[in-house]
């Protein structure tokens, strides 16, 4: 085909300029200006494709986790569906009922210390494992991978374990070595690489060890009370045919009236990790909060690039009224403008936010859970698209709206009185319309409603605040006396004149670093929290499964060890909250920040008073010998939000039976000196007949040294196999890791928000950059040397750069202490480092933009600004 | 008297798309302290140009440029920017403020950099020799084009410069507020004895001067003594 043959003919083209005249006379004009003008709106698109693409990103990983959950739920689930009990196996009834469900594979989870066959004094002679006892037809879904390509049933034979290779490097080990758990020993026959149900099954608290059932039976471990979680997967069989989820759901409700008190924990393969799910929502409604900062930022972009626009078009407005163009007609011509291009802005971000997950998952998809998809979701898609529409109107309207009040005498004399700064009626009322409706979708889309509305009014607070500072400042700088130094006055003048930097500068980095500012001390606190106050008030070690019976010899050989220890204890089983006031919990509609209470099995003890850091609020207390029916005494916060008072009764399936007791008390419980609180105490008589365990707190004596912890962990783990002593340091840095990873995930979001305010900050530079073009050029031809024009800038950048640095400190500390103590309640605690760190981050950007600017501004040829134009 | 200014063998050429154009042609120029110099021609002929080499603001392309004693030659941008700041002050026919600054901060700016104590107070008194006492606080937008103009004039002499360059002072303005800018341009120079170097397109303009040399196609096609009695 030849290049002719390729351009339109003269019947094509004058076919598609009917069609062009088919529309309608503000779509023309506006495709005609637009094609003219596209590159005034870089900076408009820029910033709503950057904040689209931040919210569609949220969502498509979020679809993709999602996604993947539901696409490999049934190997994560180790089948279609499962049942979950804390204590105690399944009956034989029990499991006969189940597996006339499908396929039945049982396995046991427990924590324990895995030791070393030879005894040795270091760290390395024992570690906390988490053991999983599996049946020969585990897992019914997917496959265990072996490194080597080992194979798994063999594996198993014999006294044979699967062990974490973290588990082995930490305790020096090698495939074919020994070691003791309980009081059986295994040879470990090949390291795990794969577990397809790790995500039901999470090893929380140290690596895994997997050995069969009979090897964990021979442990001794398997006793009444002790902490063990006995799953039962079911693989339906249904002849291939996928089940439903309603399908899924009838047969649980089944199982649920067939064993009224066998109290499982239910989940099914098309969400087989309710808790993952809900945390991700959680973290995804919160992220899409961050991310339309970053919209609410870049919309700053968005109103200088259309204020620009605007100003840049005053002569073709008042041509076009001129020539008798109604005002409406020149606002739909803009506003068509704005639209398209918002439309260009959106699709670029949504583009860029699909991709994220691919990205993702090539950098760091080893390390997340399940295997992401990639396919993003209508409703995410919808989301980010609404945000992007709503803000860029938001922000747009009021510029926008002063378009059709410029005055067409513009024409006859440049200096006509500036243009009315307030736009009309319709466009002000359409603009607090756009605010209700941004403000009721955010709060809408998300659970934590108070949250949401919390974060829509401290955003509209801080750009408030901003905005004003950015007025205030020039008026300041007006006042400040005139320094000795002429380049002192030269940026006091500068950021004093009107149409300064001041206000861009303030407006477009102060949101950005109030929040990087928030996030960096709300961790300062946190990890303080979690770390330095400690040795002060914390136990050293949690103990689990401590038998009754062994108590005394346990604190005696734990003082003997190190002198002026202090054990606590109490009675712990673990149970599930199956109804309150006689209904069960999955027909109560709670508060989202309740609901985990509900989601599975929960410590519960029994005491005759009132136990340490608890307070009661309402209600009595037992008397230390009652023996009427069962009562319980629950922790006041949650007992409102779950609707529970005085008299009312709540259902506790324990050790699979259901165990009815009436409220007597509400406790307040004081749960940040990690000493043994429990939402649940029950009265003795309830519970002290059935086999339970103790969790003891240790507390050792500030001089206790590591050799000599090392020693009290050895002699434990050597005296008491079956006691699982955790270390609460290690259990708090594997807890901090978490919240590295989601702090991680925050800032990056929030980095974002920064990322819009650089650009907003290079629009508004890049649209002064002309007129401060001239004022050097003037400057050099009044003899000022480059230097002393470039020392004038720094201090300029710098004075606004500290402000907006101390502002954001200001305001940052104020969030983050909202948050911390008032929220958390966890000490705010203040980190110069952590604010200096992003304030660094601020003078960095605007020297590197400023610096930009500058160099350019420098090197301008003055001839052509001085000639005549 | 040594020439104040000296100007041998200069050429300016400048690139352009269609290739180089020659902007000066060996112009030959020397002007005496005091005097008053008209430089008058068509369009394009280079007048504006000349005033730039002049100022140091535009480099020659060959030739010797000399002001105040000193070679442009060897100079950078900031070591011609020094000769600017002691010995020339220049009126634009756009004004060239500051518009981020005052009329008052317009006029001290140059007496700041060079470190004159109470530049504030001197910017004041310029401002009310040349009727603006009551302009002081006013922004650039916010003056007519003779009060911007008359401001800029009041800048031009603040450091009292030897040399005072005028790119068609008049250029933006009405006939009667040119003639009032011009007489105070005139007035200016006598009082501070400074050599005038004025570009116009105004023939009877250039009678006011001592001197007036005509320029076409970058030349110097005449070269005049004498003023209009």
């Amino acid at each position: 085909m030849s290049r002719t043959d390729l351009a339109p003919t003269a019947t094509q083209r004058s076919a598609a300029g009917r069609s062009y005249d088919a529309l309608p006379v503000w779509m023309r004009l506006a495709a005609r200006d637009l094609k003219a003008g596209i590159g005034d709106f870089a900076v408009f698109i820029g910033c709503i494709a950057l904040g689209v693409m931040a919210i569609t990103a949220v969502g498509a990983l979020s679809d993709g986790l999602r996604g993947g959950l539901a696409r490999q739920g049934m190997e994560l689930l180790g089948g279609d569906i499962s049942f979950v009990r804390p204590h105690a196996r399944a009956s034989e009834a029990e499991r006969a009922r189940l597996a006339t469900i499908g396929r039945l594979s049982e396995t046991a989870s427990l924590r324990t210390m895995a030791r070393r066959v030879d005894p040795r004094a270091d760290q390395s002679a024992q570690a906390l494992a988490e053991v999983k006892g599996v049946d020969s037809r585990y897992p019914l879904a997917g496959a265990v991978i072996l490194e080597g390509g080992a194979n798994f049933a063999a594996a198993l034979s014999g006294a044979g374990a699967v062990v974490d290779p973290l588990l082995l490097e930490k305790m020096g080990l090698r495939v074919g070595d020994e070691l003791r758990i309980g009081e059986a020993k295994v040879a470990v026959t090949a390291k795990l690489k794969t577990e397809p149900d790790a995500v039901s099954d999470r090893a929380t608290f140290g690596p895994r060890v997997l050995v069969s059932m009979a090897t964990l039976q021979s442990t001794g471990l398997i006793q009444p009370g002790t902490l063990i979680r006995w799953r039962y997967a079911v693989a339906l069989d249904n002849g291939g045919s996928n089940p439903t989820p309603a399908g899924l759901h009838n047969l649980a409700d089944d199982v649920k009236r067939d064993l009224p008190e066998a109290g499982f924990t239910i989940a099914d393969r098309f969400d087989p990790s309710p808790q993952l799910t809900r945390t991700l929502e959680r973290l995804r409604q919160f992220l899409t909060l961050i991310g339309l900062a970053s919209l609410l930022v870049g919309g700053v972009g968005v109103a200088n690039a259309v204020a620009t626009f605007v100003d840049k078009r005053r002569k073709v407005i008042a041509i076009m009224k001129s020539l008798g163009a109604p005002r409406g007609l020149i606002f739909r011509v803009f506003l068509a403008q704005v639209l398209a291009v918002t439309a260009i802005g959106i699709g670029i971000g949504l583009a860029l936010g699909a991709m994220v997950p691919v990205i993702v998952a090539r950098a760091v998809g080893e390390v997340l859970p399940v295997e992401l998809t990639f396919a993003v979701s209508a409703a995410s898609l919808a989301t980010a698209i609404l945000y992007g529409l709503l803000v860029a109107l938001l922000y747009a309207l009021w510029p926008l709206g002063r378009a059709e009040h410029v005055s067409p005498s513009v024409l006859f004399r440049d200096d006509v009185a500036a243009d009315r700064t307030c736009p009309g009626r319709p466009v002000i009322a359409a603009t607090i319309a756009v605010a209700i409706a941004l403000l009721a979708f955010t709060v809408l889309a998300s659970d934590a409603k108070l949250v949401a509305l919390s974060f829509c009014g401290g955003m509209a607070v801080v750009l408030g605040i901003f905005a004003g500072a950015g007025r205030l400042v020039p008026l300041l700088a007006r006042r400040i006396p005139r320094a000795r130094r002429p380049e002192v006055n030269l940026a006091l003048r500068s950021i004093a004149a009107p149409g300064g930097l001041a206000g861009s500068v303030l407006l477009s980095l102060g949101i950005g670093l109030s929040l990087l500012i928030a996030i960096a001390l709300v961790e300062a606190s946190l990890e303080a929290e979690l770390t330095g106050r400690l040795p002060e008030t914390a136990p050293a070690y949690f103990v689990l499964d401590l038998a009754k019976s062994e108590l005394a010899g346990f604190t005696a050989l734990v003082n003997r060890e190190i002198g002026g220890s202090t054990v606590q204890s109490a009675p712990m089983l673990r149970g599930r909250l199956v109804a309150i006031k006689g209904t069960p919990v999955e027909s109560l509609k709670v508060a989202p920040d309740a609901a985990w209470v509900l989601s599975g099995d929960r410590g519960l003890t029994f005491d005759a008073g009132v136990p340490a850091g608890s307070t009661i609020v309402k209600g009595a207390w037992w008397p230390k010998d009652y023996s009427g029916e069962p009562l319980v005494s629950f922790e006041a916060e949650l007992a409102g939000k779950l609707g529970i008072g005085l008299g009312d009764t709540v259902t506790v399936n324990v050790l699979g039976r259901n165990l009815t007791a009436k409220v007597a008390s509400l406790r307040e419980v004081k749960w940040d000196n990690l000493s043994l609180n429990f939402v649940i105490v029950f009265s003795p008589n309830a519970l002290e007949a059935a086999p339970y365990k103790l969790l003891a707190t240790i507390v050792l004596p500030k001089a206790a040294s590591l050799d000599a912890e090392a020693s009290l962990a050895k002699a434990m783990g050597q005296t008491y196999p079956s006691v699982t002593p955790v270390r609460v340091r290690d259990a708090i840095a594997q807890f901090n890791g978490v919240l590295a990873k989601v702090l991680t995930a925050v800032r990056v979001a929030s980095g974002v928000t920064l990322l819009a305010g650089a650009l907003v900050l290079a629009g508004a530079l890049a649209t002064a950059q002309r007129r401060r073009i001239l004022d050097a050029v003037i400057l050099k031809a009044l003899g000022v040397t480059r230097a002393r024009i470039l020392l004038a800038h720094a201090i300029e950048y710098g004075l606004l750069a500290l402000v907006a640095g101390v502002l954001a400190t200001a305001l940052g500390s104020l969030a983050a202490w909202i948050s911390v103590d008032k929220v958390m309640t966890v000490p705010f605690v203040f980190s110069l480092f952590a604010v200096m760190q992003v304030l660094a981050l601020a003078v960095a950007l605007v020297a590197m933009f400023g610096g930009i600017g500058t160099w350019a501004m420098l090197r301008a040829p003055a001839v052509p600004f001085l000639k005549s134009e | 008297m040594p020439p104040l200014a000296t100007l041998r063998d200069v050429n300016l050429t400048l690139n352009s798309r269609a290739g180089p154009v020659a902007i000066l042609r060996n112009v030959n120029l020397e002007i005496t302290a005091g005097q008053s110099l008209a430089i008058v021609g068509p369009s394009g002929s280079g007048k504006t140009s000349l005033l730039m080499v002049l100022a140091g603001l535009e480099r020659a392309t060959s030739g010797r440029v000399e002001v105040a004693g000193e070679d442009y030659a060897g100079l950078d941008e900031d070591g011609r920017a020094r000769v600017r700041a002691a010995n020339i002050g220049i009126v634009f026919q756009a004004f060239h403020l500051v518009p981020s600054m005052t009329a008052a901060e317009n006029v001290a700016l140059p007496l700041e950099f060079a470190g004159r104590a109470g530049a504030m107070g001197v910017a004041g008194e310029l401002l009310a020799g040349v009727g603006l006492s009551h302009r002081l606080t006013h922004y650039p937008a916010e003056l007519s084009g003779g009060e911007q103009q008359r401001v800029a004039l009041a800048r031009a002499v603040a450091l009292k410069p030897r040399l005072l360059l005028a790119d068609e002072p008049t250029g933006n303005l009405d006939t009667a507020t040119g003639a009032q800018v011009i007489d105070k341009l005139f007035e200016l120079q006598r009082q501070s004895k400074a050599t005038l170097v004025l570009v116009t397109h105004d023939e009877r303009l250039a009678t006011r001067c001592e001197r007036t040399i005509h320029m076409a196609d970058g030349r110097i096609v005449a070269d005049r003594l004498g003023m209009a009695a």
